[in-house]
């Protein structure tokens, strides 16, 4: 994934209306630190860059750089898990 | 032993057997032996109001399974007041009766996530094994399924009879494109006991088998989330199962009796306090059968001073009591029970011709 990419929930998993868990078939991620605010930008239609600027906006002061490598980071895993797709 | 207290412990999950009906009779189905009536079944509001006394009691999922839950016509109903309970739906299925004018049904109420079992890969084989001709429905489903907005899980059960052929199997179920796949072998309880000698497989078969799993995991990561069950009769240490005694999951059965675990009914003495007479969080805190085997003031001497304790939270009861006939006995797949060599005789023993099918 880069910041190019789409990236949307796999079918079967969505967020916990209000804890910070992502539930998934057969189990439940928690979600540590902005985990859960990065991950309810995400939604099949804004590309990785615009969820960073989104992100930037809500987190003011945040360093681009690290946000993206931290959003590339956390999509990746997921990814990898099976959880998220692009 | 039934006194209110707060138990440390909160439920994640419910497993709902809606029904013990089935079309198929498979050789190692874990219902119980003495499978219960349709007529006596939990009507749709007790059902509903399971499913939201659960989500209040902290449960994040519910499993809707039997049986068929396809076999109870208010399964829509089911899945909806799951659903606006707050909880996440999965339901494992035969597929049997499975028209996609009934799945879209079924999603439209909420259902989020539906788990396909295979027996094997050629359809005689698979037929003979679930005792009904399903498998060619449960392959001309898949891609009905795969054009609807749902997690889809492939279950390959895998035993003596199937488990020379793993590698195909895998491939089986590649083709079938599902975002979870499941190897998981048989594990020895209600019918599945009974034909043990001939499910469970050789030693040199099991010792095959794991560098085939993990290649596949390695192969399919990212792609396909591969989960593997292996059989604890060839382990050395006993399984944490259910995540322990009343410490994380309940299961309802179809007359509403609740139970710790699917097998909890053949442990002689314990009584199951049923959901027509109490709410969850009683249950969970009160019914006795849920104190019976929590923490370690019941565990034997070798267990009580085992560090393993913390991990396996003593193993199964079930299997301790089917093993030895002592449910507080140390489960037999410890090497440190005086009943291990139950087990290493059997991983060399012969099998038996005839098999047993379910009603």
């Amino acid at each position: 994934m880069d910041t190019n990419s789409i990236p949307r929930l796999a079918p079967g998993c969505r967020l916990h209306p209000t804890e910070p868990l992502l539930l998934v078939p057969e189990g439940t991620l928690n979600l540590a630190g902005p985990a859960r605010d990065i991950l309810a930008h995400v939604n099949g239609k804004l590309t990785v860059a615009a969820i960073v600027d989104t992100l930037l906006a809500e987190y003011s002061g945040a360093p681009k750089d690290e946000m993206i490598r931290d959003v590339l980071n956390l999509l990746n895993r997921m990814e990898q898990r099976g959880v998220v797709r692009s | 032993m039934s006194t209110a207290v707060e138990t440390p412990f909160k439920p994640f999950s419910l497993i709902a057997e809606v029904t013990h009906r089935c079309p198929l009779h498979c050789l190692y189905c874990s219902n119980p032996i003495e499978l219960q009536r349709a007529d006596e079944e939990l009507s749709t509001e007790d059902w509903k109001r399971v499913f939201h006394q659960a989500a209040e009691l902290g449960m994040l999922h519910v499993h809707l399974t039997g049986g068929e839950p396809l076999a109870r016509k208010d399964l829509p109903e089911l899945i909806a007041a799951a659903r606006a309970a707050g909880l996440y739906v999965n339901m494992i299925t035969s597929g049997v009766g499975l028209s996609e004018e009934r799945l879209a049904t079924l999603v439209d109420a909420g259902l989020e996530h539906l788990q396909l079992s295979f027996q094997d890969i050629d359809e005689a084989s698979a037929n003979h094994i679930a005792g009904a001709r399903s498998h060619a429905l449960k392959l001309a489903l898949v891609p009905i399924l795969k054009r609807y907005p749902l997690a889809f899980t492939v279950n390959l059960v895998v035993h003596r009879m199937n488990l020379d052929r793993l590698e195909e199997f895998i491939a089986l179920a590649e083709e079938l494109n599902p975002d979870r796949l499941e190897i998981a072998h048989v594990q020895y309880y209600g019918w599945a006991l009974k034909n043990r000698s001939l499910l469970m497989p050789t030693q040199e078969q099991v010792d095959r088998s794991i560098p085939i799993v993990e290649a596949a995991k390695e192969r399919l990561k990212g792609k396909i989330h591969l989960e593997a069950v292996f059989p604890d009769y060839y382990a050395s240490f006993p399984k944490a199962c259910v995540g322990g005694w009343g410490r994380q999951m309940m299961l309802i059965d179809p007359l509403g009796q609740a139970m710790p675990c699917h097998a909890a009914a053949v442990i002689p003495g314990l009584e199951f306090d049923n959901v027509r007479q109490h709410d969850l969080r009683w249950i969970w805190q009160s019914s006795p059968a849920f104190n019976r085997f929590r923490g370690d003031s019941w565990m034997p001497e070798t267990c009580l001073a085992c560090p393993r304790k913390e991990k396996d939270f003593g193993g199964c009861r079930c299997q301790a009591f089917l093993l030895t006939g002592d449910a507080e006995a140390i489960d037999p797949v410890c090497v440190y029970s005086p009943a291990h060599g139950l087990l290493t005789t059997l991983r060399t023993s012969a099998p038996e011709i005839l098999p047993i099918w379910r009603g």
